[in-house]
């Protein structure tokens, strides 16, 4: 069964049609790059999976059950977990309290006013273990507010990843970044793709890690879909290069 | 007992405008640059007592001209020095700040015009009741009520009309685009600032004669301000113009029935409309 | 010393100031009364901290659940039974009642406006206790009763002809209050809160119904400072309006700004230092009131961080 099955959904702002009868099919474990100029909806789009915004039609089936109308903390503990084209972190805590309070809360310790020492064990471990995955063991006490835009970002990821997530949304990870932060980046990605089986959604802008890391690709322009298919494919694609005519990564 | 109603109503809007005045002077403030002028009711307080200074040399009307322009023109320094310091920040600050200014000015008045009340002469004409069977209507109150309109009249003239009001506007919905276009915002906040504070000292003028003048005739008007603009809805001007008026009919309504429940209705109100319209009956949606 | 250790000193040189505070007082110009009232007001200005400075919620209508606690304390032992610990309960639960009732018509704002409903509904409770005068005595208060002696069963404090015992009972109630609020900071539950502060998008989504936190903070944060109410009745052995009123509110915000919002402690410095000046200048002038509104212009535009955040930043673990 699929993952997510998103049906002409379309979103509109007043007489603004900011998606346009968009259907899109996620399989589990895929990697599905959502590519466009800018203005073509693609953040939007997140929106309406995440439940920022609700559909003015059509229909989001996630892991077989509907939430196109469903409250985005109720989605988040259904298993879509987000992040944001701005890095939203905890600027003045550390990476390892960022971390902490994201794995806390998805152990359902939200409501806890103390935690056995077995239980704080495992909230310790885990967060070790993201901060391995991410590679950012040595920095785990900084603020977060004074790391450096790819491990702010990398942060982000990580505290994505704490929520066990079955589908993890990434809206442009490597923007602003540079050579080698997106490099890293893009590494990370393809960790959590690859060893960890994640299924994710990335909207990017750089083509050559939308290249490197999607199983698919869909293309957006003007909210509605102008093609989707291989990497191979939407490379050929004549409509898609017309599109991004003059934009090169 | 329809009659008594309609009394209580008729009072209730004379009251009502008069809670309006306030609010959108406070309203205007808010909206603009998210400030909460705790100090609305100290300026309202200065407008009232430099009334009652120039009131010897140039009589009621010209003090009723003068004093608020004055009044708008203190505003207009306050902001220059103290708050717009304080744009960037958390709201906590300038919340803080004009709390503190209102402190200052209500002592500050103790200290130049004593604690007591003073005698504050209006127009004799203006006094007398225009009928025996709505003996509460006294010139004095229909001359206020058409005096607010007025005021009423001319903010919407002057935001409809004008091209500071159109900027005004404009910044309200999105100050940074405004800014942007090349528009001075730091000058339009002050200046918006001393609209906000004009309509406060227009109301102190009024109020003096109807409440008696001491230190404290701020304070009985600011809460129905804050309740009028909470009702009427964050971010609209309309809004907060029929909160303050239905505030001031319900208020009216309910001398009627339960006098000494007259001033709660007004935060019964206000929490059912937190309840069921968080943000009030004509207010926008996110402004919050 | 590392940043663990410098805490735990700080705490301990707290304390110790604390506990022995009846006896250094008189030889620094104070009084072990003034001492007293710093620990009330200062556990009020923490319990809003709670909201203000780890949740980064702005109430400025928190007098009117410290006046509730107030009013439960005096009305209990003059109408009820004359008893200290049954009426800081009253107290307390009046004050915690009327916190949970407002809290759902609020938890959904944010800002400014958020704090302008709450000074609003701080209106409510002073109007009512104003107002309803066969029951507050409205404007005079309530006068005509006073704190009970404490009945251990095999003793008995007279916390009310010994100043020092008070101040120590008040200092017990403080530390049990304080640890509290301490204990619920650290926790999970403490750490959604800061998350909220932080980023409440982020907090959002990483799952945290953050209304519903902002209520349970906001419910928390008053169950203490009506706690600090009982208290400041106790005190005083009296009670009127003036608890409750919007002025009340601002102090215990300045106390918190003053003394440094993202440190435990800070309101506890900034309650001291500020009711000591106003100790002072109101015996000095009749214009205290103007001094304290300067006082406040001050704080804001020179120390907006606090004291102590002046002195560094803490991250809490």
């Amino acid at each position: 069964m699929s993952l997510l099955r998103i049906e002409n959904v379309s979103r509109h702002f007043g007489n603004l049609v900011a998606v346009d009868d968009v259907s899109m099919i996620v399989e589990p474990g895929e990697l599905r790059a959502v590519i466009g100029p800018n203005g073509a909806g693609k953040t939007t789009f997140f929106n309406l999976i995440t439940g920022f915004l609700i559909p003015t039609s059509g229909r989001i089936v996630f892991d077989g059950s509907d939430i196109t109308k469903m409250l985005p903390a109720r989605r988040v503990w259904r298993g879509i977990a987000r992040t944001f084209q701005i890095t939203e972190v905890f600027p003045e805590l550390t990476l390892h309290e960022n971390l902490r309070i994201a794995v806390e809360v998805a152990a359902g310790y939200r409501l806890k006013a103390w935690l056995s020492r077995d239980a704080n064990g495992e909230v310790k471990a885990r967060v070790t273990d993201l901060l391995e995955i991410g590679g950012l063991g040595e920095k785990a006490d900084r603020m977060v507010g004074e790391l450096s835009h790819g491990d702010q970002r990398a942060t982000e990821i990580m505290m994505a990843l704490a929520l066990n997530p079955k589908l993890l949304l990434l809206d442009e990870p490597t923007a602003g970044m540079g050579d080698q932060e997106t490099y890293d980046i893009t590494q990370l990605i393809r960790k959590l793709h690859h060893d960890k089986k994640l299924t994710i959604v990335l909207i990017e802008h750089d083509m050559r890690v939308v290249f490197h890391l999607a199983d698919r690709i869909m293309v957006l322009t003007e909210g509605a879909m102008l093609a989707e298919g291989t990497p191979k494919e939407i490379a050929a694609n004549e409509a898609v290069q017309a599109a991004y005519l003059g934009k090169v990564a | 007992m329809v009659q008594l109603i309609l009394f209580n109503v008729l009072n209730g809007l004379i009251i009502g405008a008069f809670y309006a005045l306030m609010a959108l002077g406070l309203s205007l403030i808010l909206n603009l640059s998210g400030v909460i002028n705790f100090a609305h009711g100290g300026f309202l307080a200065i407008g009232a007592y430099l009334a009652y200074t120039l009131i010897p040399y140039v009589g009621f009307w010209g003090a009723l001209l003068a004093a608020p322009f004055l009044t708008a023109f203190i505003g207009i320094l306050v902001e220059r020095v103290l708050i717009r310091r304080l744009y960037g920040r958390d709201p906590l600050y300038s919340l803080l700040l004009t709390f503190g200014l209102a402190f200052m000015i209500e002592d500050g008045t103790r200290f130049i015009w004593g604690a007591d009340s003073l005698p504050y002469q209006i127009p004799g004409w203006l006094q007398n009741t225009l009928s025996s069977q709505l003996f509460f209507l006294t010139g004095y109150r229909v001359f206020m009520v058409v005096l607010v309109a007025v005021a009423v009249l001319g903010l919407f003239l002057i935001l409809t009309r004008t091209r500071l009001g159109l900027r005004i506007r404009a910044g309200t919905l999105d100050l940074e685009t405004l800014s942007v276009l090349g528009v001075n915002v730091r000058i339009l906040r002050n200046l918006n600032f001393g609209l906000g504070i004009y309509m406060a000292g227009l109301a102190g003028v009024l109020a003096a004669g109807m409440l008696g003048l001491q230190p404290t005739i701020g304070d009985s008007l600011i809460m129905p301000s804050f309740v009028a603009i909470i009702v009427g809805g964050l971010g609209s001007l309309p809004g907060t113009l029929v909160g303050g008026l239905l505030i001031g009919v319900a208020s009216g309504v309910t001398t009627v029935f339960l006098p000494s429940a007259s001033e709660a209705v007004m935060y019964v109100l206000m929490a059912v409309v937190l309840l069921i319209r968080p943000r009030g009956l004509l207010g926008e949606e996110g402004r919050f | 010393m590392d940043l663990v250790s410098r805490r735990r000193a700080g705490d301990a040189a707290i304390w110790l100031l604390l506990v022995s505070a009846p006896y250094w007082l008189t030889h620094v110009g104070g009084y072990v009364e003034l001492g007293t009232r710093v620990l009330i007001l200062a556990l009020a200005a923490m319990a809003l901290n709670f909201l203000l400075g780890f949740t980064g919620v702005l109430s400025f209508g928190h007098a009117a659940y410290f006046g509730l606690g107030a009013y439960g304390v005096a009305m209990t032992i003059k109408y009820l039974i004359a008893s200290t610990p049954l009426a800081i309960l009253v107290g307390v639960a009046a004050g915690t009642a009327a916190a949970a009732v407002v809290g759902p018509l609020i938890a959904r704002l944010r800002g400014v406006y958020f704090a302008m409903c709450t000074i609003a509904f701080g209106q409510v409770f002073y109007y009512i206790a104003f107002q309803w005068r066969s029951v507050t005595r409205g404007d005079d208060g309530l006068t005509a009763w006073h704190r009970m002696p404490l009945d251990f069963g095999f003793a008995e404090l007279d916390i009310l002809n010994n100043n020092k015992a008070f101040y120590y009972m008040v200092l017990v109630v403080f530390a049990a209050a304080v640890a509290a609020m301490a204990f619920l900071l650290r926790s999970p539950f403490g750490r959604t809160l800061l998350a909220i502060r932080e980023n409440e998008r982020r907090a959002r989504f990483l799952g945290i119904p953050v209304d519903r936190h902002i209520w349970l903070s906001w419910v928390i944060s008053c169950f203490f400072v009506s706690i600090a109410g009982a208290l400041y009745a106790l005190m005083n052995d009296f009670v009127d309006p003036r608890a409750l009123r919007w002025d009340q509110s601002g102090n215990f915000v300045i106390m918190a700004v003053l003394g440094g919002m993202r440190s435990f402690w800070g309101p506890l410095i900034g309650a001291a230092i500020f009711l000591v000046l106003e100790d002072y200048i109101s015996s000095h002038t009749d214009n205290w009131m103007s001094f304290v509104g300067l006082f406040f212009v001050l704080v804001v535009l020179f120390f907006p961080r606090g004291i102590l955040g002046i002195i560094g930043r803490r991250a809490v673990s």
